[in-house]
């Protein structure tokens, strides 16, 4: 699992049958400080999350073949809408800065 | 999932069994900037993709990789390890400044 925050959405009228019904968002991983990286995920949303919104990601393949069949081709789903982040002491970036 | 841009296809002249009736396309992942600026760049490092949708060259995909990607061939199971789940309609990317959950506030 990890964060990510959502900076955008995605149409798409041809899609494998087993992603008829769903919603996708794009999303960007969050590094240790709160900063975008990496290339631009799509993922599975079914809590409504918004643009500009945090949340928890997971990559558990099966999640999805349990909600949507066992021949559904997607991974990544939306597991939690996050509220707030809390880190106690110097986050890894922090400590590479300082060596 | 990872979005991509068709750059062309693979058309093998001998392959495994399970690879039969699987087009091969010719994929340039999309990276942030590439998705930003809008103009159909992608700017990723170009991979081959098992597609039965057939999205046409230049289109935007979105593409599953790993295990996953053999989801759709069942039980028989193939060989592949990305797989065309759709074709990108239209995108709508505002990458954001600064985030909330991690600054207090709600991410909401």
């Amino acid at each position: 699992m990890f964060l990510a925050r959502i900076e955008g959405t995605l149409t798409a009228t041809v899609r494998h049958e087993t992603l008829r019904a769903c919603r996708f968002l794009i999303a960007r991983r969050l590094d240790a400080g709160g900063a975008l990286e990496g290339e631009p995920l799509v993922v599975l949303d079914r809590l409504g999350a918004r643009h500009g919104g945090t949340v928890l990601v997971s990559t558990d393949g099966d999640a999805l073949r349990r909600l949507h069949g066992d021949t559904v081709p997607a991974r990544l789903s939306v597991l939690g809408l996050v509220d707030q982040v809390r880190l106690e002491g110097p986050t890894p970036d922090d400590r590479g800065a300082a060596r | 999932m990872r979005l991509g841009i068709v750059r062309g296809c693979v058309v093998l002249s001998t392959s495994v069994p399970s690879l039969r009736g699987t087009r091969l396309l010719l994929v340039e992942p999309v990276t942030a900037e590439g998705l930003e600026r809008g103009d159909g760049s992608g700017g990723g490092k170009m991979l081959v993709v098992a597609d039965h949708l057939a999205p046409a060259e230049g289109q935007m995909i979105g593409f599953v990789e790993g295990r996953e990607a053999a989801n759709p061939y069942g039980r028989a199971g193939a060989p592949v390890d990305a797989y065309c789940a759709l074709i990108v309609k239209a995108t709508d990317y505002r990458p954001g400044t600064g985030d909330r959950a991690w600054s207090g506030e709600a991410g909401r």
